[in-house]
């Protein structure tokens, strides 16, 4: 699947991760994930677009009340999302040892290399 | 409502109007999300986020057109490939007249002393755009020789139209 996993991707990403069966809506995952609206709404657009998230207008709760945008995962983006957190979470453990391993050794000399 | 709210809620009311069918639905649900942003700043950011994320989904999908004329004119045979051609060349020039017009419009409002001057007029409708065509045609002559006959068909056109009417009102 071609889609460009920035920073910002799993941020929100990692937002639908929580309480994944339910619906979100846009400020909300703008407050978890801290990211404006010009950077949060292409992801969105982007991940539905990729048939990763289904979108959908909230019923309206109360006369003169308007819809709401909700989004939430398809059950492809879930499997997608699980295994790049995965994917990412070792790439952070791999990165978190090797500093261990760096830290242990003496800081190379550069007149060596 | 304080003055930033209203500003936010007229660009995105003003964005869904003008955007695309296929950004409709996204501009509609960034401008309904705004009822529920405490702070008058914080609306008027989350507007101006919201109208960058449109115009670059809109142009995404602009970008797709193109795409696919290209490979449709890629499908072609030799005569509709340059009949395609002649047709995107007309269609530019007319495009890029109506920007030159646009922009002196624009300065005319700004710089009212210029509103009713005649070169402003004759700036706008003939000098600007013929010299926008034929750098044009000089640039795109060898490489896309169809789309640079459009233009210099369009060139030609605007130029009689100016010259029919010179000789009707002088």
């Amino acid at each position: 699947m071609k889609l460009r996993l920035s920073l910002q991707t799993l941020l929100v990403l990692d937002a639908f991760l929580e309480q994944a069966e339910e619906w979100k809506y846009g400020y909300d995952l703008s407050r978890v994930t801290g990211l404006k609206s010009g950077t949060l709404y292409p992801i969105l657009m982007r991940l539905a677009g990729h048939k990763l998230l289904e979108t959908e207008w909230e019923a309206a709760s109360e006369p003169g009340k308007p819809p709401r945008h909700m989004y939430r995962f398809t059950p492809e983006g879930l499997r997608f999302a699980r295994a790049n957190a995965t994917a990412n979470a070792r790439g952070a453990l791999d990165q978190v040892a090797l500093g261990l391993t760096t830290l242990g050794q003496p800081a190379p000399n550069p007149a060596e290399s | 409502m304080g003055g930033p709210r209203k500003f936010a809620g007229a660009l995105l009311r003003a964005v869904l109007r003008i955007a695309p069918a296929e950004s409709r639905d996204w501009a509609r649900a960034m401008l309904r999300e705004m009822d529920f942003i405490e702070g008058e700043w914080a609306v008027l950011f989350w507007a101006l986020g919201s109208t960058t994320s449109i115009l670059r989904h809109a142009a995404s999908g602009w970008r797709r057109w193109f795409r696919s004329k290209s490979n449709q004119e890629a499908g072609m045979n030799s005569t509709g490939r340059k009949a395609l051609g002649v047709g995107l060349g007309m269609l530019s020039a007319l495009a890029l007249a109506g920007c030159a017009f646009a922009v002196l419009r624009i300065a005319g409002t700004v710089f009212p002393e210029l509103r009713h001057s005649s070169w402003e007029y004759w700036l706008g409708v003939l000098i600007v755009p013929e010299i926008v065509f034929v750098i044009a045609i000089v640039m795109l002559w060898r490489k896309r020789g169809p789309v640079a006959a459009g233009i210099l068909a369009t060139g030609l056109v605007m130029a009689l139209h100016v010259a029919v009417h010179l000789t009707l009102h002088w």
